[in-house]
């Protein structure tokens, strides 16, 4: 080759063509987008987070999270991620218009946690300030409630996801669910808060079908914490301490982490309760006839571990997993964050944030262990990473069960198989 | 280190005086000593650093409760340090190391403005420490890729302006009107990483893309990096050395330059495969899929050329280092080449995105091509440098064997155990806590590659001391690997 003109026109062209083509091209295409809104203005999202929760993000990128946790939702037809319950929907470039940096990720040593946050029972959007001070409080009386009353178990395998609905049937669970009505607009989250409501309606609208077996023993959760955080609280937990526990702790590094859905239809939904009242209502509780005709699919949508005190994808159960994977998962192979949590003593009275841990886990007497403010930002991080919200682009995975409330945009259930 | 610092024997150019070539090109190589010393002795100290994070790295993926006290040695934290350390801190630097070289002797002329590549050496250590230390204390980007705060990466930039800026000069004084086909890769390479870097930086912290894009950038940037950046460099430096080694010129011009420019139109749409059934408009995805498709042109014209020019003179394998290391680069570009069209196929990546699979993928062209022809050019200017030659012969075969054995059990044990990880993660009916369950035991087998190619490492480090503190043989005959038989070596061996 003579001559350097020919060499650096193709060097530069060539790169030119590139960077036009893969960078500035979509740019252009999808670089501008505006978070959806109602015609009136209303309902806009995404939405920008607060500032709590951005620092969670610098955190969540200082850590590495996304060396193992993707944030993206395949589509059906791509991957079986909707399968895994891991979101109702594809995730779509306007989901992520807020963030920076974007954690898309490109492994998955560890679950996809687009939408961990609409895991999350729904009380503790009670607590916009610090879900890790709101959330102790209302889930350390819960367990006790729950263990004492051992009916409790029964309710689970039918009464998973009818739980909440049974507000119809029974008077005393008829708390829970107007508590799970009225504390999600608070909009401590924004994200959250524009789907919650809507998920909380979705989840009364499945009525009678499984509210029978669930009423019954769904009072007694409820009666024994009368107080007001308790009763959702109280709903979720017994069915760790009782069903779940016995019936998963003998092997759990077998028996527990598989009891996702399909695996085991008679035992899974007994611990599906913790995890899906509130949240799952938009995914997984509208498909009541479901869960009476397969109940495979009527089982935990989330995998559930071992008997956690705090309701799965809680703030303090966040907190208690980022401290001590293993002791939720023992087939966890997350590092635990301790350097994100402090061990103090106890002054006047043991701190609202302390974490709840058990046998060696526990701090000495006298000492107990708190989070840190990065820790409680990191945690309302991932309790904000939510993308329940429809987006008119893209087709969620089933249609909405023409039987729930046309109110509920949200109402998008959960295939049933 | 400077001139004077080291102990360093002249180049012995006396005793190759006959020949004027030969004295000329000695004069070219003690040019360049000190400012390629410079930057292999970093690159060789970043690669003992960053192989030592890799083990830890290694070992803490299946026993995640090591240490997890200390914030600077989470997982999460090592993981990006160890990466940036091989590519900024080996890979580059010695990359860059070897482009020197080859750039004075290519243009035919001794080195000028040598303080430029010396400053530009001491930015770039400066920039990989700040920014590794900054990851380490928490504060990475979040970007794959360019975790490297912006202290770091500023530094890092102004190191690269200074060297890039050199390479640019020589090509004024270079001597004779024909440009080597080594040239094209170096003068592309030298182009298009400052292109690449900045435009990286100015998209994701500058100007900062919308949403989603930011990975794509961060994508598009990766994949370039390692095409037109370290694929470019190690291609170049393949086309020197395995002609210069056997002492036959390349097979076809033409092909070459069919393969040039294949590879640089194709390769530079590469990245986007990685997003595959990402929130994106599919016809990004497509795109790259297709331009990974075609890269098979570029690989094929190199490695029927690279096939052709070495026809008859496999034997030589048996004895020159610098061939044999080489060769295997030149030969796992094309399985690097062949497995990045296979795993980003729609149909096979929906089963390895998000795997152990796309890290083998990394690793077959970061090390098996890139690292491993590296070595073998380090074989081959080292002792032109220092003027004396490889002490043991011994040492330089274990280096070779721990490498492939090292880097091929990784590679298989991380594809084999990325598929079925990715088998499983497809099957709803199983616990998402089965998938890792399922690699587990590939990642045991990759840290025990990792044990290998720490061994590998350590004793090329040892041995490179020893050359470097001038305790390399006195000889006028370089060190071959098995003693040989028959008449005289080739004379350029």
């Amino acid at each position: 080759m003579k001559g350097l003109a020919p060499l650096f026109l193709g060097i530069f062209g060539t790169f030119a063509f590139s960077w036009v083509g893969l960078t500035l091209i979509p740019n252009w295409q999808i670089g501008h987008l505006d978070p959806q809104m109602e015609e009136d203005g209303s309902d806009a999202y995404p939405q920008p987070q607060s500032g709590m929760v951005e620092r969670g993000r610098r955190v969540y990128a200082a850590n590495g999270c996304i060396y193992c946790h993707s944030q993206q939702v395949r589509a059906d037809y791509a991957g079986a991620d909707i399968e895994r319950k891991w979101g109702d929907r594809r995730s779509a470039p306007r989901d992520y218009i807020f963030e920076r940096p974007v954690f898309l990720g490109k492994m998955r040593m560890g679950q996809d946690l687009s939408n961990i946050g609409a895991r999350a029972p729904k009380e503790e959007e009670n607590a916009p300030a610090s879900p890790a001070g709101a959330a102790s409080p209302a889930t350390s009386p819960a367990p006790q409630g729950g263990a004492a009353a051992p009916p409790a178990s029964s309710a689970a395998p039918s009464g998973a996801n009818p739980s909440p609905p049974t507000k119809a049937g029974s008077p005393l669970p008829g708390a829970p669910p107007p508590k799970a009505t009225t504390s999600s607009p608070p909009g401590g989250s924004p994200p959250a808060a524009a789907g919650s409501p809507t998920a909380a309606s979705a989840s009364s609208a499945p009525p009678a079908t499984g509210a029978a077996p669930a009423g019954s023993p769904g009072q007694q959760p409820a009666a024994a914490p009368p107080s007001s955080p308790a009763p959702p609280g109280a709903n979720q937990n017994p069915s760790p301490t009782n069903a779940g526990s016995p019936a998963q702790n003998p092997s759990p590094a077998a028996a527990a982490p598989p009891a996702k859905s399909t695996s085991a239809p008679s035992a899974s939904p007994a611990p599906s309760m913790p995890a899906s009242p509130g949240p799952n209502a938009p995914r997984a509780s509208p498909s009541p006839a479901a869960a009476a005709n397969a109940s495979p699919a009527a089982g935990a949508p989330w995998p559930v571990q071992t008997s956690g005190e705090p309701p799965m994808y809680s703030a303090a159960w966040q907190h208690r997993h980022l401290y001590s994977p293993r002791s939720i998962n023992v087939d966890s192979n997350m590092p635990s964050y301790r350097f994100l949590y402090q061990t103090r003593r106890i002054t006047d009275a043991p701190s609202d944030d302390a974490l709840k841990l058990t046998g060696s886990e526990a701090p000495p007497e006298g000492w107990e262990i708190v989070p840190t403010y990065d820790a409680k930002c990191l945690v309302a991080y991932l309790m904000s990473l939510n993308q329940s919200h429809p987006l008119k682009e893209v087709r969620s995975a089933a249609p909405a069960a023409p039987a729930q409330s046309p109110a509920a945009p949200s109402a998008s259930p959960a295939p049933p198989k | 280190m400077n001139a004077s610092g080291i102990p360093l024997k002249e180049p012995s150019v006396s005793a190759a005086a006959a020949d004027a070539e030969q004295v000329e090109r000695a004069l070219i190589d003690a040019s360049t000593r000190v400012p390629v010393l410079m930057f292999y002795a970093s690159a060789m100290a970043w690669l003992i650093i960053g192989t030592l994070l890799a083990g830890f790295v290694s070992f803490k993926l299946h026993t995640p409760d090591l240490f997890s006290d200390i914030s600077f040695l989470t997982w999460g934290r090592v993981r990006p340090a160890h990466m940036n350390v091989m590519v900024y801190g080996w890979a580059s630097m010695a990359g860059i190391g070897t482009a020197i070289w080859l750039m004075a002797r290519l243009c035919r002329t001794v080195l000028r403005y040598p303080l430029l590549l010396v400053a530009g050496a001491g930015f770039w250590n400066l920039g990989v420490l700040l920014g590794v230390g900054g990851i380490l204390l928490g504060d990475s980007t979040g970007y794959q890729w360019l975790e490297f705060p912006h202290y770091a990466a500023i530094i890092l930039f102004v190191a690269y302006t200074l060297i890039a800026s050199w390479a640019v000069l020589m090509f004024r004084f270079r001597r004779g009107e024909q440009i080597y086909i080594t040239q094209w890769y170096l003068l592309g390479a030298f182009l298009w990483f400052p292109w690449l870097y900045a435009a990286g930086q100015l998209m994701l912290f500058v100007v900062p893309v919308q949403g989603v894009l930011q990975s794509a950038v961060g994508w598009w940037y990766a994949n370039n990096l390692l095409f037109l950046w370290f694929g470019a460099i190690g291609l170049g430096t393949a086309y020197y050395m395995i002609p210069k080694v056997i002492g036959r010129p390349v097979y076809s011009y033409h092909l070459a330059t069919i393969g040039f420019w294949t590879y640089a139109l194709f390769s530079s749409w590469t990245g986007m495969q990685r997003l595959v059934d990402g929130p994106f408009p599919a016809w990004m995805v497509t795109a790259s899929i297709a331009a990974t498709i075609l890269t098979i042109i570029p690989v094929a014209t190199v490695g029927l050329n690279h096939h052709m020019t070495m026809q008859g003179y496999f034997p030589l394998l048996r004895y020159s280092p610098t061939l044999r290391f080489t060769v295997f680069g030149a030969i796992s570009y094309t399985v690097f080449s062949v497995v990045g069209v296979l795993i980003s196929l729609r149909s096979v990546a929906r089963y390895v995105n998000f795997t152990q699979a796309s890290i083998a993928y990394s690793h077959l062209g970061l090390y098996a091509f890139f690292t491993m022809v590296i070595f073998g050019s380090m074989y081959y200017i080292v002792p032109r440098l220092v003027g004396r030659e490889w002490r043991y012969a011994s040492l330089i075969k274990l280096h070779f064997w721990a490498s492939v054995y090292g880097i091929g059990l990784m590679t298989l044990m991380l594809l084999a155990g990325g598929f079925l990880q990715g088998e499983n993660m497809e099957n709803p009916s199983l616990a998402f806590s089965e998938t890792t369950e399922t690699v587990l035991p590939y990642l045991r087998g990759r840290s025990l590659a990792g044990i290998l190619l720490t061994a590998s490492h350590f004793i090329f480090a040892y041995h490179f001391g020893l050359m470097l503190f001038g305790l390399g043989r006195t000889s006028t005959v370089p060190t071959f690997l098995n003693p040989v038989e028959a008449e005289g070596p080739e004379t350029h061996l």
